[in-house]
């Protein structure tokens, strides 16, 4: 007879309990499968503990409507209020301000931080803005751009432009010398050094600041939807909650965290990609 | 052995109010590997990245075959002991970057050069590699080949095997003689480690501490000859060469190294 009957462990897939009872060791490592069997599960937990929630009517489903119902109205906003368009119209203006942020931080940043006089001049100044709270430059905006797509452009460039460059100048300050020196030795002159050499060892660092930057271009272009836009899901959400329309407003959040995970994940994909001697 | 082919005329660095190096006068033999011994943080460095031009005299100069140093070019390459070689490179890459600014060399020549190097110190096999996926004592081969492929004349190294272990490092100094010798080059060796600068050297040259002066001048090829195996260590005359350096660094300095 096989022994494994009498310790309590499941005797058809011996295996099993060995690969989950690892889960519970302190410091473990447990299979990625087991993992994400765990992932799914407790996620699935949370999301019927809140359908049951809903159904039972122990909070008011204006406060907090059913998953399902979520759901519905999710499908409803695609199929029949354009949510594709807001999207897109979201999309487009995070890429355009967070672009041309990355545009200018990229080679200012390398500057402070290779010429003195470039990084004297500007660390003070972009030290200061950069405690700015962007909510609190909103009406200044305003009253420059009025509120249409500039104001939107501007808010979400201030807010990623000024933390961005600084990052970035970082990065550069941080190249080894001895990588510096030893290009120098071997005939290289300053650009060849900034390209071949800091530009390369940069690499993976600024993908991963570009990736940080960009989650928070998302949040700053909520506030700019919020406070002037007709378009955009920042204002889809607005517009719902004025009608506490909670399954909407729910939706038009569970979009935008859809939006950054996939964003996320892609970016994450290239940096692999680019950058596989690490 | 004033009238050396790298000359240091009355060098002396100071950074700020820190008189770092004193003034000093030496002429280093051409194709000799010259160790600088001394105490941790005493100046040796500094003296030796004058040379590479990479930090420049507060007073006095430093000449190279009679030719006054004015910043680095592929004449003088460095050898460090981390972030020697890039790692967004393979090895072949990382040799190939010592070539990578000579318009003097076509590409079938580069490519012979490359052969050459890969062949001497055995990374053959390692040419597709990244560096982090190859061990440290390999990863100083592809440091000191990507310096001789640049044609680099004289070879500075800053404790280029101190993070290597022990034995790595014994085969490290065994290969590097033999390449001095073979490549005729010359090398200025920095390390505060005995053993290995009397191993290694034809000449130490032992400095106090900061500001670094002259202390010793030990003439170490008279005693042990160019040829250095790894027997050598085990004579006589490796035992009293390298007590009496030990002494003198006691004596002089002052200073546990």
């Amino acid at each position: 007879m096989p022994a494994a009957v009498s310790d309590g462990r499941c005797f058809d897939h011996p295996g099993i309990a060995i690969l989950f009872s690892s889960l519970f060791v302190f410091r473990g490592r447990a299979s990625p499968m087991a993992e994400s069997a765990v992932s799914v599960a407790a996620a699935a937990l949370i999301v019927a503990g809140w359908e049951l929630a809903a159904r039972a009517g122990v909070i008011a489903p204006q406060f907090l409507p059913s998953p399902s119902r979520v759901v519905i109205a999710l499908w409803t906003m695609l199929t029949e209020q354009n949510l594709v368009w807001h999207v897109v119209v979201s999309t487009a203006r995070v890429w355009i301000a967070f672009l041309l942020a990355a545009a200018m931080a990229i080679p200012i940043g390398i500057m402070m931080s290779s010429y003195r006089i470039v990084g004297a001049a500007l660390e003070p100044m972009i030290d200061f803005i950069r405690y700015l709270p962007v909510p609190a430059l909103v009406p200044l905006s305003i009253i420059w751009f009025g509120v249409g797509e500039e104001t939107k452009i501007f808010l979400l460039w201030l807010g990623t432009f000024f933390q961005l460059v600084l990052l970035v100048a970082d990065d550069m300050r941080r190249v080894p010398q001895e990588f510096v020196e030893v290009a120098r030795t071997v005939g290289a002159t300053s650009r060849q050094v900034m390209t071949d050499v800091a530009l390369r060892w940069m690499g993976p660092t600024l993908i991963d600041n570009l990736r940080i930057t960009l989650g928070w271009c998302w949040t700053y272009l909520i506030i700019a939807e919020i406070v002037a836009a007709d378009s955009g899901i920042g204002y889809v959400i607005w517009t719902a909650r004025r009608f506490v329309k909670t399954p909407e407003v729910m939706a038009g959040v569970v979009v935008i965290g859809l939006i950054g995970l996939v964003t996320d994940q892609l970016l994450r994909l290239l940096h692999r990609r680019l950058f596989r001697y690490l | 052995m004033k009238n050396g082919y790298v000359q240091f005329v009355g060098t002396a660095k100071s950074f700020g109010p820190v008189d770092v190096v004193r003034k000093t006068d030496l002429g280093l033999d051409r194709n000799s590997l010259v160790v600088f011994l001394g105490p941790s943080g005493c100046g040796k460095t500094t003296l030796m990245r004058m040379v590479g031009g990479l930090d420049e005299p507060s007073s006095g100069s430093i000449l190279l075959g009679g030719e006054k140093v004015v910043g680095p070019d592929r004449r003088r390459g460095m050898v460090f002991q981390s972030y020697s070689s890039f790692p967004w490179l393979t090895v072949e890459k990382n040799i190939a970057f010592g070539m990578r600014y000579r318009k003097d060399l076509g590409v079938a020549e580069k490519a012979e050069r490359m052969r050459h190097y890969l062949e001497l110190f055995g990374l053959a096999d390692f040419a597709g590699s990244y560096p982090n996926r190859i061990s440290g004592g390999m990863r100083q081969r592809v440091a000191i080949a990507r310096t001789l492929a640049a044609g680099s004349d004289v070879l500075l190294m800053d404790e280029p095997f101190g993070a290597l272990d022990a034995l790595t490092r014994e085969r490290l100094q065994v290969e590097l003689r033999q390449i001095q010798i073979r490549e005729e080059k010359t090398i200025i060796f920095v390390t505060h480690d005995v053993e290995e600068a009397v191993f290694l050297a034809d000449r130490i040259i032992l400095f106090s501490r900061r500001p670094a002066s002259v202390v010793a001048d030990i003439d170490v090829a008279a005693e042990l000859g160019p040829q250095r195996p790894l027997e050598i260590r085990e004579t006589q005359k490796f035992f009293e060469l390298r007590n009496k350096v030990l002494h003198l660094i006691r004596n002089e300095t002052g200073a546990i190294v």
